[in-house]
């Protein structure tokens, strides 16, 4: 503290008020003697006044002895007036501050854990943040019914005699209307040949398919799996969680966190080109309806032209998959990975497989894609 | 649950919020702007001033809706204003952009509600806040500054206080 000792001396003028030239100094307190400081007082005197957060690389005005966090100062001082935030006292740069590493010492003294003072403070905001903010409340209601109703629908199916075919390599999305996904599996399953159409219908509505469909699925496709393949079946469907790669893709581009059921020996690459799909499906707008995409079934590769063309371009080149690995890395999928085995060896956890995606790097969008890989065994 | 349904992005979001931007304009930036503004909002409604509140309009916490009532003993007395609160990208570096949304008969507010006030403007300083915002405009409807006024009619009659507190009281509407 600026101790008011040599008012007499000409060399240094200080601006003190009547207060401060009469007041006698504070003893300082030798002894023993605790004195007790109230939390809130406390906080006020170890707040930033700018960012009204802790203290953070405290700076203090060198003459007005006012603290404020490094960086709240520093942009304060190039967007503001050069002058103390607090009392107005000029400030011509950032010499008219110090560095106070003292009071950096004491605030790590009296909260020794700043991550978890921090974490504290983002779950008070985020109370008072859910309480204002209906919209926030009711979007993540609705991921938890979702979650819920995928739950459900799983245990559902666990019961229930398994029904689905397991060779075919069947996406459904869980996220968007009924309208988009059902084009979507009729675009983007890439089904085998010999499919008839009146089997891609009821693996759409997957959860219900056992009620309507069973019966002609069951007959229609390849002869009535071995008991061994049924079992195998019940394991070989997987869940995924698939979000937008947090550090490669902006938040305002995709930020669709997609629920997707699909069989477990569908690929990396499978996936990509359901994505694509999916996206450029989305990117065409639902101003358009749904009528363009019935039309033009893909069976064949015969995609129409004209409006169809975005989706025949489509290729499972343009997006990369990632997976979280246990140092909170992000490592590539190779595409020709089945979704097992990329359960088996990064996953092994028994909850959906968690997935993330981005545009490939340097990847131009190829005027004639490569044909699609034939769905995995039939 | 809420943990369980995280999104990892929107973790990832809120950390970087959490750093401060020093930068203005990126997204750390913002989450800094949007931390202070829930504190704000968390000590006012705390506080329990009388005559002034403050609310986020809607889900948007950047643009917010304040009441003042006319404090006691001036002619502003048993009127409440509402008003609006803008808070560009830059705050608190930058001042809000505050407006008078009820019609405001006073030396310093013109007929689209702006506000002549030197603390919105050149005097802006971090440091003040939606409270002090507030509470200064409230103070400046008793005390206004007649030298530069944006309403000449106001600021003539100001002198006739009891022709003012009339014409006040007649023209005032919610």
């Amino acid at each position: 503290m600026a101790a008011p000792v040599n008012i007499q001396t000409p060399s240094k003028t200080w601006e003190l008020s009547l207060y401060e030239l009469h007041r006698s100094p504070q003893e300082a307190i030798m002894d023993g003697t605790e004195v007790a400081v109230s939390p809130r007082s406390l906080h006020s005197e170890l707040m930033c006044p700018i960012c009204l957060d802790m203290l953070k690389n405290t700076m203090t005005t060198k003459e007005c002895l006012h603290r404020f966090c490094s960086d709240c100062i520093v942009t304060a001082l190039r967007s503001g007036n050069k002058e103390c935030p607090t009392c107005r006292k000029k400030l011509v740069s950032r010499r008219s501050l110090r560095r106070d590493s003292n009071f950096d010492a004491l605030i790590s003294k009296i909260y020794p854990s700043r991550d978890e003072y921090e974490a504290h403070q983002r779950r008070v905001l985020e109370r008072l943040n859910r309480m204002h903010n209906k919209e926030a409340l009711s979007s993540s209601i609705e991921e938890g019914l979702r979650q819920q109703a995928r739950y459900r629908s799983e245990r559902n199916h666990r019961v229930k005699k398994p029904t689905q075919e397991s060779d075919n390599t069947t996406f459904s999305g869980g996220e968007d209307n009924v309208d988009v996904r059902s084009h979507l599996s009729h675009d983007s399953t890439p089904h085998p040949r010999c499919q008839t159409p009146s089997e891609a219908g009821p693996s759409r509505k997957r959860p219900r398919a056992s009620d309507d469909g069973s019966g002609a699925e069951a007959d229609s496709g390849s002869p009535t799996p071995p008991l061994r393949r049924l079992k195998e079946g019940l394991a070989s469907e997987i869940e995924l969680v698939f979000r937008p790669h947090p550090q490669l893709v902006n938040s305002q581009d995709y930020n669709q966190t997609r629920y997707v059921k699909t069989t477990a020996n569908a690929t990396v690459d499978h996936l990509s080109k359901y994505l694509a799909l999916r996206i450029a499906l989305e990117d065409r707008g639902q101003e358009e309806g749904g009528k363009a995409e019935e039309r033009e079934g893909e069976s064949g590769g015969t995609a129409g032209g004209g409006e169809g063309s975005s989706l025949s371009n489509v290729s499972e080149k343009q997006y990369t998959i990632y997976i979280m690995t246990r140092g909170g890395q992000f490592s590539t999928l190779n595409g020709s990975l089945t979704l097992e085995l990329v359960n088996e060896k990064y996953w092994k956890v028994r909850k959906p497989l968690e997935l993330y995606y981005a545009p490939t790097k340097d990847q131009q969008q190829p005027q004639q894609p490569p044909e699609p890989k034939s769905p995995p065994s039939i | 649950m809420a943990s369980q349904n995280m999104d990892p992005a929107a973790t990832a979001a809120s950390s970087t919020a959490a750093l401060k931007g020093s930068e203005s304009g990126g997204s750390a930036a913002r989450g800094s702007v949007t931390k202070r503004l829930q504190q704000e909002l968390m000590t006012l409604m705390m506080s329990g001033d009388k005559g002034i509140s403050a609310f986020p309009e809607s889900d948007n916490l950047f643009k917010w809706v304040g009441t003042i009532d006319g404090a006691q003993g001036t002619v502003y007395e048993g009127l409440r204003y509402r008003l609006s609160l803008e808070f560009p990208a830059g705050y608190p570096y930058q001042a809000p952009r505050v407006k008078f949304m009820t019609p405001c008969f006073h030396p310093n507010v013109d007929d689209q509600g702006f506000i002549c006030l030197d603390i919105l403007k050149d005097k802006w300083s971090a440091l003040y806040d939606v409270r002090s915002i507030l509470l200064s405009i409230q103070s400046l409807l008793g005390e206004p500054n007649n030298e530069s006024p944006l309403n000449t009619a106001a600021a003539e009659l100001w002198d006739n206080q009891e022709g003012f507190k009339a014409h006040l009281h007649l023209t005032f509407q919610k």
